[in-house]
């Protein structure tokens, strides 16, 4: 019934939108130019009332002043409707500044096509409307929490002239003070600034968001590279005493968009350090990666660096957003065929042990992981492979050391994936398999299985077509089975 | 002289294997033994010798090879030219001469018969060929037919009795001469005559005999030849005499013939009927073990490829939906019987008959009417009526059997068939009125009405029902109060065993219907991970344990279902008595899909471990590990810590309730409760995982938290089932395993190939030829040599028989010479003895 009503609803507001399109059209259409339903859905994005759907109206009253602006490059007339616009471009920004995400998402889309529009009508204000776009970021940056507004605007900052004037207004909009006071518009900031992309693919692409007006094609990447730096310079300076969320976001601007286009990246050095000696986790593992690539391009030296990766394999990790990036980097750390074999051992027992206990999606990964180093190391198949006669034992595997080397991991062998061939989940169980055979020629590639899902496997197995569904063959008269009944055991339900 | 050689040589041979003696000297030729003679031995000379090769030419003796070859020659050829040109010889050329004794058959003898016959033809004239008269006379054993017929007795065998045996008398009389003292020689003229007279009368008597025998017989025949045509007549006549059978005679003709009973099976006593259950059971065990196997995709395969199923096997327990088996050869029959296909005709009246329920919904009519059908019936279609009956008698028992099940008074209300409900709405109206317990009967009802096989219409029906019930669940459910949750169970408890059959009635609809649920509860809970889905879900965790076979390693809905499972316990925080016991149950779930396929989920453990972790009061120096879901501190680390009191070490034993499922709040008595099913839990979940090794990783993490679980204030059954738990863990966590190891594998046979054989090359330039060629070549090489020797044999017995022919002329040359000469001698003698002659007269003169 409910269902019934709600469509009923919708039909309407559907009608309305309909009429609302038929009428723009007849008022774009007229040959005198007559602003008065033009008016009346500016009202109407004033008052909004409940039969009208704001973003049809948004997006009709965007049809509606693009075309004039057309008309108006054309054919210079009267401005009939400059302060309709004006109103309509500050109810747009009102509406920006809005708590729903759908109505502010609709906003920025239209606003950004009114940008455009105007800039190429050079009648209203004859270059590009910095102006505007810079009240848009403000509201941005300066309302809510606007994450995924902003990764909407991510979109705009492919084109090279926006990201100019982003990056820009990013530094005159830089917050004051330090980020522990204002941890929203600190958030919201750094958002923005993980939008600004200087990355090869956005320079090679050439896009510009205002195609016609050549004033601004002009992009310089150094220009842009030193207030880059400035920013992170503002960053860095005010984020004293920030919180876990907002240490996060920072090392993630840092890493994903700075760090490539740093002039002195040594610098960072000093802050990734803290960052991973201080923190665990998430945070750790980001500022890993920040080490990992200033070793990689600096050549700085960090000693301990394979011991602190094997910590930061714990149980915990699998609740840990970014897990994915921590096996990448750990297939990048244990690429080498040059490090000792105890070390790559203890991060093998470790691996295994994980998969007993982590989702099935990560077990798989980490037991194709573990092939990958039984084949990189060949010393290391003895895991796998030991003495049919040897003595039975106790695992000599001391997992709570923490120096990987000391692990004794060497000696012991991969019970781990025996069990784990008893897993529930097919497809684990079939991943640990691969002990009983002769092992592959190739590594396997980890790429693809990182980027999945968690509720991959549950869809895969949907997906595939079952022919037999097999049904027990004991009749039940209630709820408890004939055997082995655990649930009536020990829940009395009925 | 040839198979006299080769008969000595075999004698040798025997002799040879048969006495075996020891005696030494028996080897040593004796001193006169034919010595071979140096002289008589021609060496060739062998220039190289060649490995390999056989030379069978290195030594011979010409002399004694020409000396045999000469011998053959004179028996053979020789032979043959001594009896040349001679006519004095016998030549058999009668058919089948090589035969003798037994062989010459009859058929033999003919034949022979027949070609003498022919060439006498043949060679007399052509008159004679049409010549019946012919005079040739028949011979058996050299005797012409007419001499044996000559010899031949034509007594009769009774008479040849009475002469054989002569009187004892006259043999003492006639061959003894008689006593001498009684008879006196006068008397032996007198004895010679009686005997004489006595033969005389025995022969008149046995002629008298033979006469009345002969006249009887006459007599006999006459009076056959009279009564003949009367008997003939009366059997005749019987026949024509035979009333027109009336009524009763064809009505008891036809009971005669009437088809006694049909074949059924026999009566299977509950012994015999006991073994093939549990026969039965055996089967779907060992397939079901197949299937729980893991022998990875090449088993999978397996399964998707359609196999070979005989007839026997078809169904009985798992209902295989097949593509394009029609629903009706899988189903079942409401009482557990295996149901088949009924005959098109009965089908289709029974749909009638449906409709006509439907709109009367009454029974009596229902059976008039069809009585009246079976009337109309074709009287002689026997069989037919009797199967309608026999499923009319089926379909009527039905509802009455299900009657004694529930409770008379209140069932009353119920009618006996019920339509299938258009839509929910109606659905859930018509339950709502009544108790549990009834709603189940009515789901039985509309099972029963809308059975598969009773129309095709009730296969989308009963999909409809089983649809309406997994709905059904879900209102139940959702957003279920403390006060009816345990009433839904009870009803849920009832409803269980009609969703099964339902289940079973087409498995592959039905359960596609449960994956769709399951999707949209698995999409709903993906929208937020870190909740708990409502209780209907966990009720659909269940029934998929009720209904699917899940122990197999891979199942289309057990699997998801557990993946399902593994993302809550791996997921959803646990913050409230509900959240506990949702997960509890979700475990237990977890552990029934596991029981028999003895797999395990990492999740249970991990959430296991969480609840032993938050029982635990902790202190900050603890260092204890906890994995998510669980927090590592804050308020909710310590959500089922009880602090010592009167009241919480009084408390009885309890399962968890129904209520704790939907209960927010934590109270005491819960959090003994659920610790204490936690116990149990863990003891269970490690009892199923114990026997494989590396059991010890999943038992290790237990120790240090059941040893920080302050005891003091829980109540002694939870202390008991604490040390059991520890004991298990403990022993457990103490395995010792082998290294791993590859299993060894059963050496790999060398592949068995065919010889190749290297071409030799001896330096001798052959054309190539290709190997028919080759043989060709070889064979004609072997013609020309066998030509070779063949000719110059052909030329040495030319030689033989022209020194033959020599000899021959010698001989006669010889002969006449001396002829000659003698003839000379004669004359000269002749001459000479005239010249005497001549000399004496001259003398004389």
């Amino acid at each position: 019934m409910k269902r019934r009503a709600s469509f009923e609803g919708s039909s309407l507001t559907e009608q309305n939108t309909r009429r609302m399109r038929l009428q723009a059209n007849a008022m774009l259409n007229a040959s005198p130019f007559d602003p008065t339903p033009l008016a009346k859905f500016i009202l109407n994005l004033k008052q909004k009332p409940a039969n009208i759907d704001q973003n049809d109206l948004m997006a009709v009253l965007e049809v509606i002043f693009t075309n004039l602006l057309k008309r108006e490059s054309l054919e210079p007339q009267a401005l009939q409707w400059d302060s309709l616009y004006t109103e309509t471009w500050s109810l747009l920004l009102d509406r920006l500044g809005s708590s729903s995400q759908v109505e502010t998402q609709m906003a920025l889309k239209v606003c950004m096509s009114l940008i455009k529009g105007e800039a190429t009508s050079p009648v209203v204000e004859g270059d590009w409307p910095i102006g505007k776009l810079k009240s848009i970021l403000e509201i941005l940056i300066n309302g809510p929490e606007r994450t995924i507004v902003l990764k909407e605007f991510g979109k705009y900052t492919k084109c090279l002239d926006v990201l100019n004037l982003a990056i820009k207004f990013a530094l005159e909009l830089a917050p004051t003070g330090d980020y522990q006071h204002d941890t929203i518009k600190a958030m919201n900031y750094l958002s923005l600034v993980n939008q600004l992309d200087l990355g090869k693919a956005v320079l090679s692409a050439q896009k510009y968001h205002v195609d016609t007006n050549k004033s601004h094609r002009s992009f310089n990447y150094e220009k842009a590279r030193k207030k880059l730096n400035k920013i992170w310079r503002g960053i860095i300076a005010s984020s004293n005493g920030i919180d876990e969320d907002l240490h996060r976001m920072v090392l993630v601007v840092l890493l994903e968009r700075i760090l490539p286009h740093m002039e002195n990246p040594i610098g960072v050095t000093d802050f990734l350090m803290n960052s991973l000696h201080e923190y665990d986790g998430p945070i750790a593992l980001l500022a890993l990666q920040g080490i990992f690539v200033l070793m990689q391009k600096q050549n700085i030296t960090y000693p301990d660096v394979y011991e602190k990766l094997y910590q930061m394999f714990h149980a915990r990790v699998f609740s840990n957003k970014y897990k994915s990036r921590l096996f990448y980097l750990a297939d990048i750390f244990l690429t080498s065929t040059h490090l000792p074999e105890n070390l790559v051992a203890a991060f093998v027992k470790r691996f295994a042990r994980l998969a007993l206990k982590s989702p099935p999606k990560d077990a798989v990964i980490m037991i194709r992981f573990i092939c990958n180093l039984l084949l990189r190391h060949t010393g290391l198949q003895k895991l796998i492979r030991g003495d049919p006669l040897a003595e039975q034992v106790t695992d000599p595997y001391n997992e709570k050391e923490n120096d990987p080397v000391k692990t004794e991991a060497l000696n012991s062998s991969l019970w781990e994936l025996h069990f784990l061939q008893k897993n529930a989940i097919p497809e684990v169980a079939n991943a640990a398999t691969f002990i009983n055979n002769p092992l592959p020629i190739m590594e396997f590639d980890l790429g693809p299985l990182l980027d999945v899902e968690d509720s991959r496997i549950f869809d895969d197995l949907l997906k595939s077509k079952a022919k037999q569904y097999m049904l027990s063959y004991e009749n039940t008269k209630t709820l408890a089975l004939t055997e082995d009944y655990i649930v009536t055991k020990y829940f009395d339900l009925v | 002289m040839g198979a006299k050689n080769k008969k000595a040589n075999s004698d040798a041979v025997y002799a040879k294997k048969t006495v075996k003696s020891t005696n030494p000297f028996d080897n040593a030729t004796a001193q006169s033994a034919k010595r071979q003679n140096p002289f008589d031995v021609h060496v060739n000379k062998e220039k190289f010798k060649i490995l390999g090769r056989i030379c069978k030419h290195d030594r011979g003796m010409p002399g004694v090879a020409r000396s045999k070859a000469l011998q053959k020659r004179t028996q053979t050829l020789g032979q043959q030219f001594a009896v040349k040109h001679k006519t004095n010889k016998f030549k058999d050329n009668r058919i089948g001469r090589h035969l003798s004794g037994d062989q010459l058959t009859e058929s033999v003898m003919n034949a022979r018969y027949l070609a003498e016959k022919m060439s006498q033809v043949r060679t007399t004239q052509k008159a004679q060929k049409f010549n019946l008269n012919d005079d040739e006379l028949l011979t058996h054993r050299g005797q012409t037919l007419e001499e044996i017929e000559q010899y031949r007795d034509e007594r009769s065998d009774d008479e040849e009795l009475d002469d054989e045996a002569l009187d004892a008398d006259f043999t003492s009389a006639a061959h003894f001469g008689g006593d001498e003292n009684e008879t006196s020689p006068q008397d032996r003229q007198a004895a010679i005559d009686e005997m004489i007279a006595e033969q005389k009368r025995r022969k008149n008597e046995i002629d008298k005999e033979k006469n009345e025998v002969y006249e009887l017989t006459e007599k006999l025949d006459a009076n056959y030849k009279l009564l003949l045509p009367l008997v003939a007549k009366a059997t005749k006549d019987e026949q024509e005499a035979k009333p027109p059978a009336d009524a009763y005679d064809k009505l008891l003709k036809e009971m005669i013939f009437e088809p006694r009973g049909s074949v059924t099976d026999k009566l299977i006593n509950p012994a015999e009927l006991a073994k093939q259950e549990a026969e039965r059971l055996e089967r779907l065990e060992n397939e079901r073990l197949r299937r729980m196997r893991a022998d990875g995709e090449d088993d999978e395969a397996e399964n998707a490829k359609p196999k070979h199923r005989s007839a026997d096997a078809l169904d009985d327990g798992y209902f295989v939906a097949g593509g394009e088996e029609d629903d009706d050869t899988l189903a079942y029959d409401m009482e557990g019987n295996l149901g088949t296909h009924l005959a098109s005709k009965p089908e289709t009246k029974e749909d009638s008959r449906d409709e006509a329920v439907e709109e009367d919904g009454e029974e009596e009519e229902e059976s008039e009417d069809d009585s009246e059908v079976s009337e109309a019936e074709n009287y002689s279609d026997l069989n037919e009526s009797e199967a309608e009956s026999e499923t009319e008698q089926r379909t009527q028992k039905k509802p009455k059997k299900a009657k004694p099940q529930a409770t008379t008074t209140l069932d009353a209300s119920i009618p006996f068939t019920i339509k299938m409900p258009k839509t929910y709405e109606d659905f859930t109206e018509l339950l709502s009125s009544h108790a549990a317990l009834q709603q189940a009967t009515i789901v039985e009802r509309i099972i029963k009405c809308n059975d598969p096989k009773l129309d095709g219409v009730n296969r989308e029906h009963v999909v409809k029902l089983y649809c309406f019930l997994l709905q059904y669940i879900k209102d139940l459910f959702e957003d279920a109060s403390e006060q009816d949750i345990r009433g839904n169970f009870q009803l849920l408890s009832h409803l269980m065993p009609h969703l099964q059959s339902l289940t079973q009635l087409n498995p592959e609809r039905m359960s596609c219907a449960l994956l769709d649920v399951l999707k949209e509860k698995f999409g709903e809970y993906q929208k937020n991970p870190k909740t708990y889905p409502t209780l209907d879900t966990l009720i659909y965790f269940k029934l998929v344990s009720n209904v699917y076979s899940t122990s197999d390693f891979r199942h289309p809905v057990a699997t998801p279902t557990y993946v399902f499972m593994e993302h809550i316990l791996a997921r959803a925080r646990v913050r409230t008595r509900q959240d506990i016991a949702m997960g509890l149950f979700v475990v237990a779930v977890a552990l029934e899909f596991g029981s028999k396929s003895k797999r395990f989920l990492p999740a249970v453990f991990n959430f296991l471990e969480g609840i032993l972790y938050i029982s635990i009061a902790k202190r900050d120096g603890d260092k204890l590990e906890v994995a998510p879901p669980f927090e590592l501190n804050g308020p909710f680390s310590k959500l089922l810590a009880i602090a010592a009191t009167p009241e919480s070490k009084s408390l009885e034993q309890q399962n968890l309730q129904a209520a704790d499922l939907v209960n927010h709040t934590l109270t005491l008595d819960f959090k003994v409760r659920a610790l204490d099913t936690t116990l149990c839990l863990i003891r269970e979940a490690l009892q199923l995982v114990g026997e494989h090794t590396g059991a010890c990783y999943l038992a290790g993490p237990f120790i240090p938290l059941l040893a920080r679980l302050r005891l003091k204030p829980y109540p002694e059954h939870v202390q008991q089932h604490h040390r059991e738990a520890t004991q298990l863990v403990q022993q457990l966590a103490e395995q010792k395993m082998k290294p791993v190891a590859l299993a060894e594998r059963k050496p790999k046979a060398l592949r068995m190939l065919e010889p190749r054989f290297e071409t030799v090359y001896d330096d001798k330039r052959r054309p190539k030829m290709s190997k028919e060629k080759e043989e060709r070549a070889k064979l004609l090489h072997k013609i020309k040599r066998e030509k070779k020797g063949a000719i110059r044999e052909i030329r040495r017995d030319t030689a033989f028989v022209q020194e033959l022919k020599l000899k021959q002329q010698l001989q006669s040359d010889k002969e006449r010479h001396e002829k000659v000469k003698r003839i000379y001698q004669e004359a000269s003698m002749q001459q000479g003895e005239l010249n005497e002659l001549a000399r004496s007269k001259k003398r004389k003169k």
